[in-house]
C-alpha cells in the first residue's frame, strides 16, 4: 500500500538551498507555484493545489499572491496546515484568520539577526557621523568642504525599541563602540538575555535616548508607534534608525521632525510605502538610506532558506513547527 | 623672568579655555604670517624666541604646514618642542627635527575611537557593498540589480599596524563576529593583543578576507600595498584604509578593483587627497569618505587638549607626554 506524501508548495524562489529543497522529496511531494497572479492562484488552490498541506512563501511572492489576508485564506483548501514564511517580519500574513482556521505560521527569527544588526549598526554610525553628507560631498568633487563636525557614538545612550534577536544582536555591536544600551519590550527580558541592558518604559526610552533604534515587528498594534506625539517626547537632536518595517514610523511626521531639527539625522533601511520614498527624505543629503538590504547576503539568505525548509520538514514529520510565530505559540 | 613663548600654527577651535589657560606658564601667540616667506622672516623677528609650537594639520599652502629641512633651518634655536595636532605626523621630518634637537609629539589615544568608528563603517560598507545600494536608491532604482554581498561574521580581518587604532578596530570587529589577525613592527604582548593572532606580512596578505591599513606613513611604508602585495592576497579581498593614502599604490588598487582581485574597497584617505583617482570615483561599489577620521566635536576637543597638555608638560617639565615613537630614545 502506498501512502501519498503530503503536498508542499513553493510560492516564490529558492536560490541557495536548492539541494535542501529537493531533499524534502523524501517526505513530501514538491510543487513550484506557477500561478501568474492572485486570481489564478485562487483558481489553482481549487485545482492542482487543492491538497496542499504546507506552503513555503517568500517576501517577494506577495507580487503574485498579494497579502495572505482573510480573503485569500478563505480560498485555501481544507488540507492546508502550515505557512512557512521566509523572513523575520511576517506582516504580509494576517495571523488572526490563520489561527481561526488552525493554520500555523513559522517565520525566520535568529537567522536574520546578525545581518540585520550589521545594517542597523552601519546606519547608526552613518547617521551619528553624518557620513552621507560627507560621501555626497566627495562624489560631487567638493572633498569635505562645508561638511560640519559630527558626534561620536561613545558614551551615547542607544534606546532599542523591541529587544528580540535583532535588538540583542545590535546591543552587542553598539557596546563595542562604547554606547550604553537601554530597551523597551512588550515584556522585560530575563537578566541573562538582557545582558546588562536597562529596561525602561516606552516614554522613558523616548525621553532619554540619544539614538533610537526601531527593532519591533509590524502589526496592527505597532503601526505608527513613532508618530508626531512620540517625536515631541524625544530629546532635541535625537538620531533615529529603522531596520524593522517602515510603517512603525509615520514617515511624514519624521520628515517634519528632520526639518525642524528635532531629529538631527536618520538612518533607514525600510520605508512606509517602499519602494516609494517620501520626497522629503530623498532631498535630504544628511540622511543615510538603504533599499531594504537587511539580510541580502549569500550566507544569510541560505541560512534563512534552510530555516524555512527545516520548519517544513519538522511540521510534516512531527506535526510541530520549529519557529512558530509568537502569537501562535499556545497552539502547539 | 619672561614666560616661554608658545606659537600656535593653525587654530584651536574647541579647547579655547584650555589654550588660554596656558598663559599662566607661557606667552601665547597665534601665527599671523600670511605667506611662507613672511613666516621665515617672522621666525627671525617676532617669533625668534619661540620655545614650543602647537602645530596643526593644515593645507599644504599654509605657512608652517610642512616641517621640512628648509623650514627647520629657519627655526630659532630656542625652539625645542613641536606639539602636533594629529596622530599622523608624516608632514613633519622627524629625523631632521632630531638632528636639530627638537622633540615632536602627536596625539595618539585621542584619535583611536573616532578613527576606528570610521574604519568599521568602511569595513561594513565595503563587505556589504552598501555604496552601490545607496546610490541605486538615490537614483530611484530601489535595490534593482544590486547583487547579494557577504556577512562579516566568521571572516578574517587582517590589521596592518596594531597600534591604538588597530586595537580599537579589533574590539569593534569582534562585535560583528570577525576573527582578527595582525602584522606589526613587533608582536604585541598577550594582554595588548587580546586574542588577535600575530602573523607575518605575507601571511596577513594571503589569509585575510579583509585587510585594514592602520600603520603610519613614512619612508618604509609608502606603497607597502602595491601590485606585488595585491597579487599575494585572496581573490575577492576587501581593502580598507583610514591611515594615509600613500601606504597604498592607488593605481594598483584601481587595477585590482577592475580585475575583481579586490572585490571592494573602503577609503577615508587618498594618495593625493583631495584629488582622487578617477578610477575610484567612477566605481559605484567602493565606499569613499573625505578624510573624516576624527571629525567629531568630542574627538577634536580631546585632541586639542592632548596637544595643550603636551605643551604644558614641555614648558614646565621639559618633556613631552606623547613623544613620537622615533624619538623615544632621545627624550628625557
Amino acid at each position: 500500500m502506498t501512502v501519498t506524501k503530503p503536498h508542499v508548495l513553493l510560492l516564490g524562489e529558492i536560490r541557495h538551498a536548492k539541494a535542501e529543497w529537493e531533499a524534502l522529496s523524501d517526505v513530501a511531494t514538491l510543487s513550484v507555484c506557477d500561478s501568474a497572479n492572485r486570481e489564478e492562484f485562487i483558481k489553482d488552490l481549487k485545482g492542482k493545489y487543492s491538497d496542499v498541506v504546507a506552503v513555503y512563501r517568500t517576501f517577494g511572492s506577495v507580487a503574485i499572491s498579494g497579502r495572505f489576508d482573510a480573503e485569500l485564506l478563505k480560498e485555501f483548501p481544507s488540507s492546508f496546515k502550515y505557512i512557512c514564511h521566509n523572513g523575520a517580519g511576517y506582516d504580509q500574513i494576517d495571523v488572526a484568520p490563520c489561527t481561526e482556521r488552525d493554520i500555523h505560521i513559522s517565520n525566520c527569527p535568529s537567522t536574520v539577526d546578525d545581518a540585520t544588526a550589521d545594517v542597523n549598526m552601519f546606519l547608526i554610525l552613518g547617521a551619528l557621523r553624518n557620513f552621507n553628507e560627507a560621501m555626497v560631498s566627495l562624489r560631487k568633487g567638493n572633498w569635505n568642504a562645508g561638511v560640519p563636525l559630527s558626534n561620536d557614538p561613545e558614551g551615547k545612550v542607544l534606546g532599542i525599541l523591541g529587544m528580540g534577536g535583532i535588538g540583542r544582536a545590535l546591543k552587542k555591536r553598539a557596546e563595542a563602540f562604547g554606547m550604553t544600551v537601554q530597551y523597551y519590550n512588550r515584556n522585560e527580558l530575563s537578566t541573562e538575555l538582557a545582558a546588562g541592558a536597562k529596561y525602561v518604559s516606552f516614554d522613558e526610552l523616548l525621553a532619554t535616548s540619544d539614538v533610537l533604534s526601531l527593532n519591533l515587528p509590524l502589526n496592527p498594534k505597532t503601526r505608527h508607534t513613532i508618530n508626531k506625539e512620540a517625536f515631541e517626547k524625544m530629546k532635541d537632536g535625537i538620531v533615529i534608525v529603522n531596520t524593522a518595517r517602515g510603517a512603525v514610523m509615520d514617515e511624514a511626521a519624521l520628515v517634519d521632525a528632520l526639518e525642524s531639527g528635532k531629529v538631527k539625522n536618520v538612518g533607514l533601511d525600510v520605508f512606509e510605502a517602499e519602494p516609494k520614498i517620501h520626497p522629503g527624505l530623498l532631498s535630504n543629503e544628511k540622511v543615510i538610506l538603504l533599499p531594504h538590504m537587511g539580510t541580502l547576503t549569500y550566507e544569510t539568505q541560505k541560512k534563512m532558506e534552510i530555516q524555512v525548509l527545516d520548519n517544513i520538514r519538522a511540521a510534516l514529520t512531527t506535526g510541530k513547527l520549529n519557529t512558530i510565530v509568537p502569537e501562535q505559540v499556545s497552539l502547539q | 623672568m619672561t614666560k616661554p613663548h608658545v606659537l600656535l600654527l593653525g587654530d584651536v577651535l574647541h579647547a579655547r579655555a584650555e589654550w588660554e589657560a596656558l598663559s599662566d606658564v607661557a606667552t601665547l601667540s597665534v601665527c599671523d604670517s600670511s605667506t611662507k616667506e613672511e613666516f621665515i622672516k617672522d621666525l627671525a623677528g617676532k617669533y625668534s624666541d619661540v620655545a614650543a609650537v602647537y602645530h596643526c594639520h593644515m593645507d599644504d599652502a599654509k605657512p608652517g604646514a610642512n616641517i621640512n629641512q628648509e623650514l627647520l633651518e629657519a627655526l630659532p634655536p630656542s625652539l625645542k618642542f613641536i606639539c602636533h595636532h594629529g596622530a599622523g605626523y608624516d608632514m613633519i621630518d622627524v629625523n631632521a627635527c632630531t638632528r636639530k634637537g627638537i622633540l615632536v609629539s602627536n596625539t595618539p589615544g585621542a584619535v583611536d575611537d573616532a578613527t576606528a568608528d570610521v574604519n568599521m563603517f568602511l569595513v561594513l560598507g565595503a563587505l556589504r557593498e552598501f555604496n552601490l545600494a545607496m546610490t541605486n536608491l538615490r537614483k530611484g532604482n530601489w535595490n534593482a540589480g544590486v547583487p547579494l554581498s557577504h556577512d562579516p561574521e566568521g571572516k578574517v580581518l587582517g590589521i596592518l599596524g596594531m597600534g591604538g587604532i588597530g586595537r580599537a578596530l579589533k574590539r569593534r570587529a569582534q562585535g560583528f563576529g570577525m576573527i582578527t589577525q595582525y602584522h606589526n613592527r613587533k608582536p604585541l604582548s598577550e594582554e595588548m593583543a587580546a586574542g588577535a593572532k600575530y602573523v607575518s606580512f605575507d601571511e596577513l596578505l594571503a589569509t585575510s578576507d579583509v585587510i585594514s591599513m592602520n600603520l603610519p606613513l613614512n619612508a618604509h611604508t609608502r606603497h607597502i600595498i602595491n601590485k606585488e602585495a595585491i597579487a599575494k592576497m585572496k581573490d575577492g579581498v576587501i581593502i580598507v584604509n583610514t591611515a594615509r593614502g600613500p601606504v597604498i599604490d592607488e593605481q594598483a588598487l584601481v587595477d585590482a578593483l577592475e580585475s575583481g582581485k579586490v572585490r571592494c574597497a573602503g577609503l577615508d584617505v587618498f594618495e593625493a587627497e583631495p584629488k582622487i583617482h578617477p578610477g575610484l570615483l567612477a566605481n559605484e561599489k567602493v565606499i569613499l569618505l573625505p578624510h573624516v577620521g576624527t571629525a567629531t566635536y568630542e574627538t577634536r576637543k580631546k585632541m586639542e587638549i592632548t596637544v595643550i597638555n603636551n605643551i604644558r608638560s614641555a614648558i614646565t617639565g621639559a618633556k613631552l607626554l606623547n613623544v613620537v615613537p622615533e624619538q623615544i630614545h632621545f627624550a628625557p
